[in-house]
């Protein structure tokens, strides 16, 4: 069972003054961001904060200089993460850019590629979603149907649909996997290939899906016919399997799995500040325990990462329990608050529960399900 | 991992790993219970990271004796510099009794309740104010009238009745000593992350081997779901009271042992109703493995603070220190 490896992990000397700067940062350009903009906040777009946080040399920080980077260290970007995270800073204009589509093509992109996308990444200006889910293709990811065809003068013909890309109405660039190959039933993984789509190209329609509490987060995009050129090849055709899976991995294993709901429970140690009550009390305790923990756990993840690991199977238990946190705690705040309190008020408590009661399901499907998770945890348990 | 805490690991392994009769005698020859002294006073000067190693190991083998107890009783007396013989000791964190000033030396009456192996040991170790100071009190159990009881698992969990008896005693020296409950804590923490590991081992051997409907149920999607919870609640555990070890070498970590506590009684509450669901009815039977570790943990979970208890303090420490202190304190690096 030495699998389940959480190696503690010390952050660098220099992290208690990042943390400082950061939080000063913070206090300067969000002064009062009220609860329920604060929570899920890695879902929150803001295209002018994202830029502001590339000027400040924040986004793409442990990439090399000359693609734009500034060559940070891993766990000092963790700092980052997690301070970002907790103040409920607005980062989901750039945060598939930071987390994946960068680090993607620094690992497989050609030098092209990088030099054309990467420092408009780290600025904070080419902003990306993700091209993996399709109709027929959720936690089956290998069922994808969307095709690209090769030309005989070398260029790809792409047709199919993705769906569930949450900002592709506000991004520049998907990296999305397609089959270039043909569907073999005993390889299922063979075929594939990962493709940087530029989304103004002709014949890329996007049409918005507006989710269970009203907001258009996510879309449909369709691909008809769709021309690219050779060089929107992402590293090798037919390893698009292997790629895919390896951003899958970076997707999972930040911390922003356990922290989409820390604003809510910073209200309830508020309300327990006024309210004098041995449950509430209790669940402070408990929530507290469950977060220091899953902190811990969520470093030693970013430890290894560091350590050029991959850590799919802890990042994995990461996600599965961090999620299993942020979906209990609305539930666990709405059992607690007296009468006085209604989901229908205007008071940071009550629209942050609001918010989170109706969006947290959705946390352990996004990122990989549970189901999902819970079979890679088998797999390292030797069970499958 | 340090190359300490892995030689550590290795020959507690080594030790206990198939062994149900093992001797004080050889937990001495190792001097594991010795690890938390400092060389100065003839301990290998090891940190709470090697104990949790060596506790990890004494939960997942289930070793029969007050392993956790003689390390921090030893660390006690070395940190107060008292001069006692080498002999088996145990600590009692919830001492009910006065400490009294002798003639000659000093002396205790009061009650030390659930003392791990108290009618096995030479001495007893426990912590009582005096003069508004703790003092570390070194008491033979040959003087106390002993009133046998045992946790769930039969570990001897003894009380003991002293009247006016003979005492050593010296102001506390350390940390260990001004919260001896805490640490006590600590320290079954890391014997529950042990036992979870081996209560998963069998599971998951268990779920491997036995076939029903013509192949073994670890096949089945609904089994191996479950299994990868119980997994993940094990690391939390083993994760939690790894943390709060290494942090315990560098300040007050009164938080850090309360979540990890608090967090490892919670993960036994889900990996034990899995682990006997997995096992069926074999895991019910007196003579299977699988009881041992269940047994302890449902124990444990009580001993040295029960989720209760963890809460209402860990609660009431971050409402007092308020809502927008939570983060700020959470970061502070452990250096």
């Amino acid at each position: 069972m030495d699998a389940f490896k959480f190696d503690p992990v010390t952050l660098p000397a220099t992290a208690p003054g990042f943390r400082k700067e950061i939080r000063e940062f913070l206090a300067r350009e969000l002064p009062h961001v009220p609860a329920v903009r604060r929570a899920n906040c890695w879902a929150v777009f803001d295209a002018e904060f994202s830029r502001k946080l590339g000027a400040r040399g924040w986004i793409g920080m442990v990439w090399p200089k000359r693609y734009g980077g500034h060559e940070r260290s891993a766990l000092e970007r963790y700092v980052l993460l997690e301070e970002l995270l907790a103040a409920g800073a607005p980062v989901g204009a750039h945060w598939i850019a930071d987390r994946q589509s960068g680090p993607n093509l620094l690992r497989y992109g050609s030098e092209q590629q990088r030099q054309k996308y990467l420092p408009g990444m780290a600025r904070g200006e080419i902003l990306c979603c993700i091209g993996m889910s399709e109709p027929g293709a959720g936690s089956d990811l290998a069922a994808v149907r969307t095709r690209a065809e090769k030309l005989p003068d070398g260029r790809w013909r792409i047709n199919g649909q993705k769906i569930w890309t949450s900002n592709a109405q506000h991004s520049q660039l998907m990296i999305a996997l397609v089959r270039t190959g043909a569907v073999d039933e005993k390889n299922r993984h063979a075929g594939l290939s990962q493709f940087l789509l530029e989304l103004h190209t002709p014949g890329i329609r996007i049409q918005p899906i507006v989710d269970l509490v009203g907001h258009p987060g996510f879309n449909e995009v369709f691909f008809d016919d769709v021309v690219v050129g050779a060089e929107c090849l992402l590293g090798t055709e037919g390893e698009g399997w292997k790629q895919v899976t390896s951003e899958l991995s970076l997707e999972r294993s930040g911390p922003e799995r356990y922290l989409s709901s820390f604003a809510l429970f910073v209200e309830l140690v508020r309300l327990a500040g006024r309210v004098d009550s041995e449950a509430l009390r209790h669940a402070v305790g408990r929530l507290s325990a469950e977060l220091w923990t899953l902190r811990q756990m969520s470093l030693s993840v970013a430890g290894q990462l560091a350590a050029g690991e991959d850590p799919m199977l802890a990042a994995a238990i990461v996600k599965d329990l961090g999620n299993t946190f942020e979906q209990a705690l609305p539930g666990i705040v709405q059992s607690l608050i007296g009468e006085d309190i209604r989901l229908e008020d205007d008071s940071d408590l009550a629209r942050t529960l609001a918010l989170l009661l109706q969006t947290s399901p959705s946390f352990s499907l996004r990122g990989g399900t549970r189901e999902i998770l819970r079979g890679i945890v088998a797999r390292g348990l030797g069970l499958r | 991992m340090s190359e300490q805490r892995q030689l550590l690991s290795d020959s507690v392994a080594r030790l206990f790993e198939s062994r149900t009769e093992l001797t004080w005698g050889e937990i001495e020859e190792l001097g594991i219970a010795d690890v938390l002294v400092a060389e100065e006073h003839g301990g290998s000067g090891a940190d709470w990271d090697d104990a949790c190693a060596v506790l990890q190991g004494a939960g997942r083998w289930q070793v029969p004796l007050p392993l956790g107890e003689a390390m921090l009783a030893r660390k006690l007396m070395a940190e107060a510099s008292l001069e006692v013989p080498r002999s088996q000791v145990s600590i009692a964190p919830e001492p009910a009794g006065t400490l009294t000033r002798a003639a000659r030396g000093w002396k205790f009456s009061g009650v030390l309740a659930s003392v791990p192996w108290g009618r096995d040991v030479d001495h007893v170790i426990t912590t009582v104010e005096f003069d508004e100071q703790p003092h570390v009190v070194v008491l033979a159990v040959a003087d106390a009238s002993v009133h046998k009881t045992t946790n769930l698992a039969d570990e001897p969990r003894d009380d003991l009745q002293f009247a006016n008896a003979a005492a050593q005693a010296a102001p506390a020296g350390c940390r260990e000593a001004h919260n001896l409950f805490d640490y006590a804590a600590l320290a079954r923490t890391a014997q529950i992350a042990g036992a979870l590991q081996s209560a998963l081992e069998l599971s998951v051997g268990y779920a491997l081997e036995r076939k029903q409907f013509g192949r073994p149920i670890g096949q089945f999607q609904a089994v191996q779901q479950q299994l990868a919870l119980f997994g993940a609640e094990t690391a939390a555990a083993t994760c939690a009271s790894r943390s709060a070890a290494i942090a315990a070498g560098t300040r007050d970590v009164s938080f850090e042992i309360a979540a990890a506590k608090l967090r490892a009684n919670q993960a036994i509450g889900v990996a034990t109703a899995i682990a006997h669901q997995v096992h069926g009815a074999i895991g019910f039977t007196r003579e299977y493995a699988l009881r041992r570790a269940t047994q302890r943990l449902w124990s444990w979970r009580s001993e040295h603070g029960n989720d209760r208890y963890w809460s209402e303090r860990l609660g009431r420490a971050v409402i007092e220190r308020g809502a927008d202190s939570f983060w700020a304190h959470l970061t502070t690096d452990v250096r």
